[in-house]
C-alpha cells in the first residue's frame, strides 16, 4: 500500500467513526433517510466504478440490478425468517451471479457497443419490474397483492431509522473493504494487466475471462446488496424507481465523483440523493440538480478525469510524486 | 527440445507463415529475418496470440496448441513483448507477482522468487517503484524478469535490445548467457541486432516472407549466401 492509500484509508476509517457516531445526533430524521438512501447507492455507484476504473468498461444496467437484488430481497423476506442480514448477503450473492451471467456474452465487448449492450440489460429489467412489480408479501411466487405492502423486516438491531442508517453505514465500509482487497490482491493485479492489454494478461497466465467475469460478479454482488438494503429502507419497492434512465445517470455520476476511489463513490451516492433533497429542502425544483449533473459530467471529462473524488485526495498528495 | 512442426498461419489471405518446421535443441536460438518475415508472428503462434491454421509446436513432449493461452504461460511458456507492457500503477514486485497468481506459487516462496529474478536483471533496488516511473531500460528489464519468475521452460524474447545504450546492450547480452544456467528455460531470441545474436545465439534460424531460410550454427548461417541476400540486402 502506497502513503497516499494509507491515508486515504485511515480517512476513510475517520470518516464512517464520525458519520456513524455523530450524524444521527445532529440531524432529523429526514435527512438521516435520505442519506440512508445516499450510502446505499454509493454502494451500488462503487461497483460501477469498480468496473470501469479496472477494466474500462462501461456498465449502464447497474440500476437494473438494484432492483433484482431488490426482488430477491423482497422475496425472501416474505417467503422465509432468515436473518435479514443473511438475507442481503443472499440477494447480493444471486445478484453478483446473474451480472455475470449477464456479462458472458458480452466479454468480447468493450466501449460503446458494450455500454449499448448493458442499456439493453437495463431496459429488459425495466420492462420485468413494470410486468411483475416487487413483492409486497401476496401469495405465489410473484408475490404481489392488490393491497399495501406487508412490513419488510430489518435486523433486530437495526429497527429504528438511525440504527438502519447505522447499519448501511457499517454495510458501506465492510463493501469498501471488500473492494480495497480486492484491488491489493490477485484481481487487482490480474485486472490492471488486463488493462494494459488482453495479450499482456495472457502472456503472464492469466485467465482474462474469468477476472473480468469476477469483476462483474462482484459489481453485481455491491449491487444486489445496495437493493437488498434499500428494500429494508423503504418499506416498499416502485418499479418507477428502476428504469433504465437511472442506470446512465448513476454511471455519470460515478465518473463525476471519481472511479479511482471509494470517496467517489460517497460523492456519487450524495449527488444522486443528497443533491436533490437539498432543492426540495430550499423550495426548488430537484431538476435544477440534473442540470447541476451535467454540467458537473462536462467538469469531470474535459479537466477531472478522477473526479471530485480525485481532486480532493489531490489536495492531500504532497509533491505529486511517485517514489 | 521444441519441435516446430508445420507451422501456417495466415491472416486473411496473407501467409504470414508457411508449413515452418524446426528442431531446437540449443539452449539460446536466434530468430532473424527482414520486416514482415514472420518473426514475431512465430513468437506469437508460441503464446497463442496468431491465427494458427495448420501444425504443431511441441515442447519436451508437450504440444503448445492444446493449451489455452494463459495456461501456455502456467505450464513455463514466458515471452517478452517488442513493445514492452509495463502497467503505470503497478510496481515491479506487481508485475512479477501477477505472474505468480496465475502459477499458483505461495507466499513462502514467492519472496525468494521475486528477489531472485530481480537481482539476476539487476533492479532489486527498484522493486516498489511504480510503472510509471520506470526509464526504458528499468522497463526492459521488469519485462525480462516477469519472463523468468515462477519456472519457464522457454523464454521468447521479441526485439529485447530495442532502444537500449551500448552499456545496457552488454548487460543484456550477460543476462540472456546467464538464463539457460541459472533458469533452465530455453530461449527462443528474435531481434535485428546481428551482433547480439553472434554474441549469444548458439544457432539461428532465418526467416524470409513466412518461410525458413535457413537454420544451423549461427556463424555459418550469417556466412550464407541466400541469408546474406534476403537479410542483410546484398
Amino acid at each position: 500500500m502506497d502513503p497516499l492509500q494509507k491515508t486515504s484509508t485511515w480517512i476513510g476509517v475517520a470518516l464512517l467513526a464520525l458519520t456513524v457516531l455523530i450524524l444521527p445526533m445532529v440531524l432529523g430524521a429526514l435527512w438521516i433517510k435520505v442519506l440512508t438512501s445516499a450510502a446505499i447507492f454509493a454502494l451500488a455507484a462503487s461497483g460501477v466504478a469498480l468496473v470501469y476504473a479496472q477494466l474500462g468498461l462501461i456498465n449502464l444496467a447497474q440500476i437494473a440490478l438494484i432492483g433484482v437484488g431488490g426482488w430477491i430481497a423482497l422475496r425472501l423476506n416474505y417467503a422465509t425468517d432468515l436473518p435479514v442480514t443473511l438475507l442481503v448477503i443472499i440477494a447480493g450473492g444471486l445478484t453478483g451471479v446473474i451480472g455475470a451471467l449477464f456479462a458472458l456474452p458480452a466479454l468480447r465487448m468493450r466501449g460503446l457497443y458494450l455500454a449499448l449492450v448493458t442499456l439493453m440489460v437495463a431496459a429488459l429489467a425495466q420492462i420485468f419490474f413494470n410486468a411483475f412489480q416487487f413483492p409486497n408479501g401476496g401469495e405465489g411466487f410473484w408475490g404481489v397483492a392488490q393491497k399495501s405492502a406487508d412490513a419488510v423486516r430489518r435486523p433486530g438491531f437495526a429497527q429504528s431509522d438511525t440504527a438502519y442508517f447505522r447499519y448501511v453505514m457499517i454495510a458501506l465500509g465492510v463493501a469498501f473493504m471488500l473492494i480495497g482487497l480486492h484491488k491489493s490482491s490477485a484481481p487487482g493485479r490480474a485486472w490492471a494487466m488486463i488493462r494494459q492489454s488482453e495479450a499482456n494478461a495472457m502472456a503472464a497466465g492469466i485467465n482474462v475471462t474469468f477476472f473480468k467475469l469476477w469483476a462483474f460478479a462482484l459489481s453485481g454482488f455491491l449491487a444486489g446488496t445496495s437493493g437488498a438494503l434499500l428494500a429494508g429502507a423503504l418499506g416498499q419497492l416502485d418499479a418507477r424507481s428502476f428504469l433504465a434512465g437511472e442506470g446512465i445517470l448513476l454511471f455519470a455520476l460515478a465518473v463525476v465523483g471519481g472511479v479511482f476511489s471509494w470517496l467517489g463513490a460517497i460523492v456519487a451516492g450524495l449527488l444522486y440523493k443528497l443533491l436533490p433533497a437539498i432543492f426540495n429542502d430550499l423550495g426548488l425544483s430537484a431538476d435544477i440538480a440534473m442540470i447541476i449533473f451535467g454540467a458537473a459530467l462536462m467538469h469531470a471529462i474535459m479537466t477531472a478525469p478522477e473526479g471530485i473524488a480525485g481532486q480532493i485526495m489531490g489536495a492531500f498528495k504532497k509533491g505529486g510524486s511517485d517514489d | 527440445m521444441i519441435e516446430i512442426t508445420d507451422v501456417t498461419v495466415k491472416y486473411g489471405g496473407v501467409v504470414a507463415l508457411d508449413s515452418v518446421s524446426l528442431k531446437i535443441a540449443e539452449d539460446v536460438v536466434g530468430l532473424i529475418g527482414p520486416n514482415g518475415a514472420g518473426k514475431t508472428t512465430l513468437t506469437n503462434a508460441f503464446s497463442g496470440f496468431a491465427p494458427v491454421t495448420d501444425g504443431s509446436i511441441v515442447v519436451n513432449g508437450t504440444n503448445l496448441f492444446d493449451l489455452a493461452p494463459h495456461k501456455r504461460t502456467r505450464w513455463g511458456l514466458a515471452r517478452s513483448f517488442q513493445k514492452v507492457q509495463i502497467v503505470p500503477d503497478l510496481t515491479v514486485e506487481e508485475h512479477l507477482k501477477a505472474v505468480l497468481d496465475g502459477k499458483g506459487i505461495g507466499k513462502a516462496q514467492r519472496v525468494g522468487a521475486i528477489s531472485k529474478a530481480l537481482d539476476f536483471v539487476g533492479i532489486g533496488d527498484i522493486r516498489l517503484k511504480q510503472g510509471r516511473a520506470l526509464n526504458p531500460y528499468q522497463r526492459r528489464m521488469t519485462e525480462i524478469a516477469k519472463c523468468l519468475i515462477g519456472g519457464p521452460r522457454v523464454v521468447l524474447l521479441d526485439e529485447p535490445g530495442g532502444g537500449l545504450s551500448e552499456a545496457e546492450m552488454q548487460h543484456l547480452r550477460d543476462i540472456i548467457r546467464g538464463i539457460h544456467p541459472e533458469f533452465g528455460a530455453q530461449i527462443l531470441l528474435v531481434d535485428h541486432d546481428v551482433d547480439l545474436i553472434r554474441d549469444v545465439c548458439a544457432a539461428t534460424a532465418v526467416l524470409d516472407f513466412g518461410k525458413l531460410i535457413a537454420f544451423g550454427p549461427t556463424e555459418e548461417v550469417l556466412a550464407d549466401e541466400v541469408v546474406k541476400t534476403a537479410y542483410l540486402g546484398r
